[in-house]
């Protein structure tokens, strides 16, 4: 199964250590992995910020860099970014820069193959145990793209759920925001402050020792509140989780593990 | 105060907020009380993403007929007896109102809740009448009028800032003796408010659906005052935005159901009350029936991608579930209409000037998104909005604009994206330091933080540290490259 | 003029919605999917009876299930718990289908009772509502998916007969217990359409008066009856 890395600007910018992990990950799992060279960015930076005009140059980048590498499906390390890609057939109809649709054409192919990290590993490959092992407390925080615009609630859940060793702990308000919403963070900062310092206050409370999360800006953004206001905290992203301690013949697939329960929070 | 509730500048109005201690623990516990109500009503009902189809499908239909069910729906108040008055503008709305109040030579004025005669401004042009009393009936409405007027934070429980002391204060100036269980301080408005309906000559109500088939009107309210405010008095007012319309009673029913889920967590309202001009030898209610339909600016969005904003139906879920709003709470918003409904609908009915910077009051998580009852897409909205004021209307100007220009400049062009990777570490050298870590992991690269970034930077560093980007030779894309090599691939 | 403004205001926004007026019985609205209809249309008059019961408790409401025999009695008792008159009853043929004339009669020799008129004004029936302990109706309806009766005003029995006295109750058939308000609804539109209902108020009423206004701590009895009765008889 060849699969293509989305990297996210995310990823170059900040964390390079997610992505070794994924593809550590990945290719333990058996997928032929490769990352395509020319890409940068979804666009959410400036489309969400009303940058459209802009942000067009951006997607088709985005969309020939991904569509230069034959793969099976693409594989993204951030919620929020797969999110956005699935919508490129939506925001593409406005785009006065495609008349003839080639770039439409291309964005709705990519759409299919797009999956998030954890639910391409629970859904797509069906293994439900990575065989990795992490002996903590944790808690999850939960994007809220990755659960209301790509709808995925469950798999990082599952995933964990299956790490030998972790306790994951019920973070309360895991349905509100933790204030990062991309260049939010940055513009409306007053606000963005009081937001996350709310979710560093359930974190906390929580008593967990690691935060864990499937966007690296969520992360970024409470890390960043954690450390300013000299809390301890660790955390990490769900990759680096599934890459700890692994013993192969731990892993087991969808179908050896009982059925787990729905969507556990709202 | 009309639509625009502040005169502070926006960041004024967040920091006043950020400060009321009470106001943000009672949102942030009326949001979980209500989540909890508001998910289990719905659950109960079943079936609810096409319940909420069928809203949505109610609403649009009516409002891309608007023009046919409005003439429809006046042509069956007037067939009643009742009278239909179209004001474009506030002016004429309160205009006309007042003139009624005088023709009908009335002198003490009953309101139901009605966000529309909020943004009126009516209150106040009733109070500079001589010889007309006016009241707010609604209990909420009731202590923000008796608390000098204060302005409604949340457009479903508009006292939502207030705690059961503060109620209790504001009371106590009306003579009551009694303690701040909020059970007798209820009982001691009703007392007080009774008195007032009883001698109460107009009836001032919103709307929440105008049947049009039939000619009277949807109510929805759990404390009855509306249902006094048109028994009662010999003239009643309708107030309500030209958008508030459906087509029959049976489309009623089925809005006032998705509504009651969604605002107080109800399967109906106490009081689901359809009414109009009194019939003959009926004795009580409206025997001169108002309505007046205001535009107000709504037709700014018909026919627009804004068009959707009218399918709300003001249940105010999407306040309860929004994290910005349980920050900052109505009144940081500075508008009547708070919360991302209000983000959206502001800057339509009062200007990007006024209201500009409320689409960007939001991180876009798309909870509203995901509550509304008739599927309006909140968030999408949001970013419209900013795509007008940014690509349409030019009104970002300056470095912040110039940077953004760049950050789509860079993410656009691999080759400049390229020498950012290549140059981001020691960029950033000047603002990054050295200081105590008490997050692990983050990001893995040591203690080198930055800490007043520059540019937009600071945004973020006012609030948080930023880790330090990595060195060019320990990112992602070199360590792959490498890895290939190592894997044996021949590329 | 009983309609002003109304001709350019419309037009202007058929002009903003860029389409010619006057197009909407060619697209009349088609109800997208049939759930109001098919929502517990499948519960039998019985479990419907327990649903209404459940639901109408929860609210809370007190509700009583009677035979038609047993009705004055209960009404009787029902008066004397509520501390008694002044009573404020319909004028309504109801009380003979009912076989409460008998009633009628006793109840107002021992408790103020008074009637809501068709031949009285405004003043005088709204001061009989005021000063009423206890009022009771005859509901064209009960709901069980909610808990709700379903009142329709007429020249015997007004608006504020449902909300100015202190206590409530309604008295509605089981022969009249539908899934919910759609059925209810339903009739309603039936029963104007065949011009047999001139009502100019249709009330659904679902328990008592209440508020959360202040820290959405709930309180019944704001506006409205303090508290609220159904009697479903046996028909």
């Amino acid at each position: 199964m060849k699969v293509s890395i989305f990297t996210t600007c995310m990823m170059d910018l900040i964390s390079p250590q997610v992505g070794k992990d994924m593809v550590e990950v990945l290719e333990r799992l058996g997928c032929t992995v490769d990352v395509p060279e020319k890409q940068i960015c979804c666009g959410q930076p400036t489309f969400n910020s009303g940058y459209v005009e802009a942000s067009w140059p951006v997607m088709h980048n985005q969309i020939d860099a991904l569509a230069a590498i034959d793969c099976d499906y693409i594989v993204c390390s951030a919620g929020s970014c797969t999110a956005i890609m699935k919508e490129y057939p939506t925001l593409l109809a406005d785009d006065p820069t495609d008349p003839n649709g080639q770039y439409m054409a291309q964005a709705k192919i990519l759409a299919a193959k797009m999956y998030e990290f954890s639910q391409f590993i629970w859904r797509v490959l069906g293994i439900a145990d990575c065989g990795a092992e992490l002996t903590t407390v944790a808690t999850y925080h939960r994007s809220c793209h990755m659960t209301r615009l790509l709808g995925e609630r469950e798999t990082p859940f599952w995933l964990l759920e299956n790490v030998k060793g972790l306790e994951v702990r019920q973070l309360a308000g895991i349905q509100y925001c933790c204030g990062f919403g991309g260049t939010f963070s940055v513009k409306e900062s007053a606000i963005s402050e009081l937001m996350v310092t709310a979710k560093v206050s359930h974190a906390e409370a929580t008593g967990a020792a690691v935060l864990i999360s499937c966007d690296p800006g969520c992360l970024m953004n409470i890390g960043g509140r954690f450390n300013r206001l000299g809390k301890p905290i660790k955390i990490m992203h769900l990759a680096e989780v599934l890459n700890q301690n692994v013993d192969e013949r731990r892993i087991r697939k969808v179908s050896e593990v009982p059925t787990p329960a729905p969507a556990p929070f709202p | 105060m009309g639509l625009k509730t502040s005169t502070l500048p926006f960041n004024e109005r967040i920091a006043a907020a950020a400060q009321d201690q009470f106001a943000h623990a009672s949102i942030a516990k009326a949001q979980d009380t209500q989540y909890d109500k508001r998910e289990k009503a719905r659950a109960e009902l079943g079936h609810w993403q096409d319940w909420r189809k069928l809203g949505q499908s109610i609403r649009q239909h009516v409002l891309q007929y608007l023009p046919d069910y409005l003439e429809e729906f006046s042509d069956n108040v007037e067939k009643r007896g009742g009278h239909v008055f179209f004001a474009q503008t506030t002016e004429e709305a309160n205009h006309f109102i007042l003139d009624v109040i005088k023709q009908q030579n009335g002198h003490h004025v009953v309101k139901s809740k009605s966000m529309v005669t909020a943004e009126l401004d009516l209150d106040k042009k009733l109070q500079a009448l001589p010889d007309v009393s006016v009241l707010e009936t609604d209990l909420a409405e009731f202590i923000l009028q008796e608390d000098d007027w204060d302005e409604p934070s949340h457009i479903v429980f508009p006292a939502i800032h207030k705690d059961r002391n503060q109620v209790h204060t504001i009371f106590q100036k009306l003579g009551y003796t009694g303690d701040n269980d909020p059970k007798h301080m209820a009982r001691f408005a009703r007392q007080y408010l009774r008195e007032r309906f009883l001698e109460a000559d107009i009836g001032i109500t919103g709307c929440n659906f105008a049947i049009a088939d039939s000619g009277i009107i949807n109510l929805d309210t759990n404390e009855g005052n509306a249902d006094l405010a048109d028994s009662i008095p010999a003239t009643q007012i309708v107030v309500m935005g030209m958008e508030r319309l459906v087509p029959s009673m049976k489309e009623a029913e089925i809005m006032d159901n998705l509504l009651a889920r969604s605002a107080v967590g109800q399967k109906l309202t106490t009081y689901v009350t359809f009414e109009g001009q009194q019939s003959v030898g009926e004795s009580d209610g409206p025997a001169n029936f108002y309505v007046v339909i205001l535009d107000n600016q709504r037709s700014q969005a018909l026919g627009t991608e804004f068009q959707e904003i009218l399918q709300c139906i003001r249940c105010g879920a999407c306040l309860n579930v929004c994290p910005v709003y349980r920050q900052i709470g109505g009144h940081g918003y500075g508008s009547l209409y708070p919360g991302p409904v209000g983000a959206v609908l502001s800057p339509i009915l009062g200007g990007y000037e006024q209201f500009g910077e409320l689409p960007f009051a939001s991180s876009l998580c798309a909870a509203c998104t995901e509550t509304c009852p008739v599927l309006i897409p909140l968030h999408n909205l949001l970013i419209k909005h900013r795509e007008v004021e940014t690509d349409r209307l030019k009104m970002m100007h300056g470095f912040t604009d110039l940077q953004m220009k760049m950050v789509g400049k860079g993410t656009a062009s691999p080759f400049m994206f390229n020498t950012i990777l290549r140059f981001k570490h020691l960029g950033l050298a000047p603002w990054t330091h050295q200081r105590p870590m008490s997050v692990t992991n983050f990001f893995a690269y040591g203690g080198a933080m930055i800490t007043n970034g520059p540019g937009m930077v600071s945004g973020w560093t006012d609030v948080r540290d930023l880790p330090a980007p990595p060195k060019h030779q320990d990112d992602f894309r070199v360590w792959f490259k490498q890895h290939k090599q190592q894997r044996g691939d021949t590329k | 003029m009983t309609i002003q403004n109304r001709e350019p205001f419309l037009d202007r926004l058929a002009q903003r919605l860029g389409q010619p007026r006057h197009q909407l019985s060619e697209h009349p609205y088609q109800q997208l999917n049939d759930l109001p209809q098919q929502t517990l249309s499948t519960k039998t008059p019985a479990e419907l009876l327990t649903i209404a019961r459940k639901n109408s408790e929860a609210l809370p409401v007190t509700f009583h299930e009677v035979s038609l025999a047993a009705l004055p009695q209960l009404l009787t008792d029902y008066v004397a718990y509520q501390g008694g008159g002044p009573l404020l009853l319909p004028t309504t043929e109801q009380f003979v289908n009912y076989q409460l004339t008998a009633w009628q009669t006793a109840i107002a020799a021992k408790q103020q009772v008074n009637y809501w008129r068709p031949d009285a004004d405004r003043a005088t029936n709204l001061k009989a509502a005021e000063i009423a302990n206890i009022s009771i109706s005859f509901a064209d309806f009960l709901l069980a998916e909610s808990g709700t009766i379903t009142v329709s005003s007429h020249p015997g029995q007004g608006r504020a007969l449902h909300f100015l006295p202190t206590h409530y109750l309604s008295i509605v058939p089981r022969s009249r217990i539908v899934a919910r308000s759609t059925q209810a609804i339903a009739w309603y539109q039936q029963e104007q359409a065949a011009d047999r209902l001139t009502s100019s108020a249709i009330h659904f009423i679902t328990g008592p008066s209440n508020s959360g206004d202040i820290e959405m701590q709930l309180v019944t009895g704001v506006h409205g009856p303090l508290d609220v009765t159904y009697v479903v008889v046996a028909d």
